[in-house]
């Protein structure tokens, strides 16, 4: 059954309730605000571009109506085997979509860092207020809810002119408490003028079975001549459903180099919007995503250059298998205002079954006459002369098939610079399982 | 060491191969010349086990075994080596990573523990530098954006590295300066021993400057037409290949 809009307004008022209440009447006004839009603009269908390829039927059947209660937990379970050998300024761990600040280790210096339920806890007005600044009311129905709902986020502002010399970690661990819930999370990540950071984003289900909707809308302003690392890496339960809105907005010389992987859920779609508010700013996405059976992975993006001399680099990569199915729509537009821009996006695909399906949608419109564009799509299969070529260096046929499919994304998995977090994605994509024969399916020769 | 007797064989049903004989014996280096499409590459792949082609006759041993049965890269663990006449670039894969795990799934069929990382180091630096192989490369994706001649360098590295019991040299000489010819032909001369067979296909006469082969084969139109030693390899040089045809036309 489908639940009705108003199924999902009544969840979502529960937990406002549950909220501490001290930011007052200015925060839930803005809450019922987006409430309204929500109820306005519905959830999304295929009649919407944006919306074209991906269902929402399976996800909104699961009636993820309700935020998570905070978590009962016992605080000190297990977290430990969740961390990377990687040196950290800083941790935020959110688990089931709640702050622990007891897990959480702070950077000393020139980062301030709350989490948003502490904000409404204190009435902390300036950072409040941000919340919204770029993403606004919403612009569909599921981003209007989580402004609504939203149950706790971090905020995380850099100093001017402080530059880290180490990643910080926003880790997000889900466990089975959660199931049939929604997590409305929102973030902040604003990097005040020449300040620079890296920020590694996880997620995690401990229970490989759990089924919730993790919702996460990020926003992210980097001031004149910031440079911000982001890396993400989303490996969810299989069962999981998970929606992530990134608003990234740039100022004179800021640069943002965000890379994705989407390994995880059932159902999962990561839309980035990306804003040049000045001019000579530069945004580089790379990602990557892995699908099988019963799974769909979304990529959307909305690069706008409407100023001068911005340059932006896409390019994203995923494997299918089985009866797997991946989306890929990228747009980038450029504006007539916005001569020598550079932009380049592409989207590679390897199809490692007959079943498996993509939609893949490079856009580009221009506007402007100086500049320097291109886009391009690939769907392809697994090369025999490169398959022949390994075996005949004495390979198996299973490690050959592994080597290029590892081949295949490792371009885009340098991109995530830390061996900790390199071992992980190859582990995690198991690239040996990956060629083993599937069974059920008639898998490519 | 390679018998090969009457071997036909044929691709998306158009004849190629019409009854080839040749045999290798350890320690020898044969030459194979002929026309382009006379089947050389064809019968290379053949040996190395490639896919799309049948084999419609005939028969292949080596070291005693029917090589045809073999797989692809159980050929490769009994000793058997193709350097490509176009060596297949591997986006991604690393291209020392890349030989030191074949070289291990070469030692592990041969029941010898894995290399350890020392000497392997200390091996792939030195075979790289006989062979010219800019060290650079080695760090680089296999053969990705590698130029012609430095693929076939890259050829030559892998083959001193896994020291084969057979060695199938499909045109390495070809689209080669005469410095690149040259190292080519030094990583030849240096793999020769009493224990290792050669079979060099080569389009041109030039590359038998240097390497001085046993025998040499004419191959024309899917079959052996000629065979005889090193003066063989002039007189195609002087008079061209059109005579041979002639006469075996005829
Ligand atoms: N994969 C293939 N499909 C169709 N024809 C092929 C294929 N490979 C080779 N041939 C044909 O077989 C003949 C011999 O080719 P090849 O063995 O490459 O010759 P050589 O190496 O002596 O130049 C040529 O006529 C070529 O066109
Ligand atoms: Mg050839």
């Amino acid at each position: 059954m489908i639940l009705s809009p108003s199924d999902y307004k009544r969840g979502t008022l529960q937990g406002i309730e549950s909220l501490p209440m001290s930011s007052g009447d200015w925060m839930i006004d803005r809450r019922l605000a987006a409430l309204e839009r929500f109820e306005t603009l519905g959830f999304p269908d295929r009649r919407s571009e944006a919306w074209r390829y991906t269902s929402v039927e399976g996800l909104l059947k699961q009636g993820f109506t309700a935020p998570a209660k905070s978590s009962q937990r016992d605080r000190d379970d297990g977290i430990q085997n969740h961390l990377l050998e990687i040196a950290t300024l800083g941790r935020l761990v959110f688990i089931d979509g709640q702050f622990i600040e007891e897990h959480s280790v702070y950077p000393s210096e020139g980062v301030r860092v709350t989490s948003l339920k502490t904000a409404m806890a204190t009435g902390d007005r300036q950072v409040l207020e941000a919340v919204g600044s770029l993403s606004g009311l919403g612009d569909d129905g599921f981003a209007a809810l989580n402004l609504a709902g939203f149950q706790d986020g971090a905020v995380i502002r850099i100093a001017p002119d402080v530059r880290l010399d180490g990643p910080m970690e926003l880790l997000h661990l889900s466990t089975d408490r959660v199931e049939g819930h929604k997590l409305p999370t929102r973030h902040l990540i604003l990097l005040e003028r020449g300040s620079q950071a890296e920020l590694i984003e996880r997620f995690i289900s401990e229970d490989q079975q759990s089924s919730y909707f993790n919702h996460q809308v990020v926003e992210i302003s980097l001031a004149e001549q910031a440079t911000l690392s982001h890396k993400r890496i989303q490996m969810e339960s299989r069962q999981a459903y998970h929606l992530s809105d990134l608003h990234i907005a740039l100022q004179s010389k800021a640069a943002y180099y965000g890379v994705m992987a989407a390994i995880g859920g059932c159902w999962s779609r990561t839309f980035i919007s990306n804003r040049f508010q000045q001019p000579d700013a530069h945004c580089e996405l790379d990602g990557l995503y892995l699908v099988d059976d019963g799974q769909l992975t979304d990529f959307h993006l909305d690069i706008d250059h409407q100023l001068a001399n911005c340059s932006s680099r896409e390019n994203f990569k995923g494997i299918l298998r089985g009866a797997g199915k991946a989306v890929f729509d990228g747009l980038i537009q450029v504006g007539k205002g916005a001569q020598k821009s550079e932009a380049h996006l592409h989207n590679a695909n390897l199809m490692l079954s007959r079943q498996a399906e993509v939609d893949t949608k490079p856009q580009l419109t221009i506007l402007a006459d100086d500049v320097i564009c291109s886009h391009g799509t690939s769907v392809g299969q697994l090369d025999d002369q490169a398959i022949f070529y390994l075996r005949s260096r004495g390979l198996d046929e299973q490690r050959a098939r592994a080597l290029l499919c590892q081949g295949f994304l490792a371009e885009i998995i340098e991109k995530f610079e830390h061996q900790a977090l390199i071992e992980l994605l190859n582990r995690r994509m198991n690239f040996v399982g990956l060629t083993e024969p599937e069974t059920n399916h008639e898998s490519l020769g | 060491m390679l018998a090969i007797k009457n071997l036909t064989a044929s691709v998306d049903g158009k004849e190629i191969l019409k009854g080839v004989d040749l045999q290798v014996e350890a320690g020898e280096l044969h030459a194979i010349m002929g026309p382009n499409g006379s089947g050389k590459s064809t019968l290379a792949h053949i040996l190395a086990g490639r896919d799309g082609y049948s084999v419609t006759g005939g028969e292949v041993r080596y070291l005693g075994e029917d090589l045809l049965q073999l797989e692809v890269e159980e050929r490769a663990r009994q000793g058997l080596f193709l350097a490509m006449q176009y060596p297949v670039e591997l986006p991604g894969v690393n291209n020392m990573s890349f030989l030191r795990e074949s070289m291990n799934a070469l030692r592990r069929a041969r029941g010898e523990p894995e290399i350890d990382t020392l000497s392997f180091m200390k091996q792939v630096k030195e075979k790289a530098r006989q062979v010219k192989l800019d060290e650079k490369l080695l760090k680089r994706s296999v053969n990705a954006g590698f130029s012609g001649g430095e693929k076939k360098r890259n050829e030559i590295l892998q083959m001193a590295m896994l020291e084969p019991k057979l060695a199938i040299l499909d045109e390495t000489d070809s689209g080669l300066d005469i410095d690149a010819l040259r190292t080519v032909a030094d990583g030849v001369n240096r793999l020769r021993t009493a224990e290792r067979g050669m079979l060099v296909v080569t389009h041109y006469q030039r590359l038998l400057d240097y390497i001085q082969p046993d025998k040499v084969h004419v191959l024309a139109d899917g079959r052996i037409v000629r065979s005889g030693g090193k003066e063989l390899a002039l007189e195609l040089e002087a008079r061209g290949y059109g005579w041979l045809l002639e006469e075996a036309a005829a």
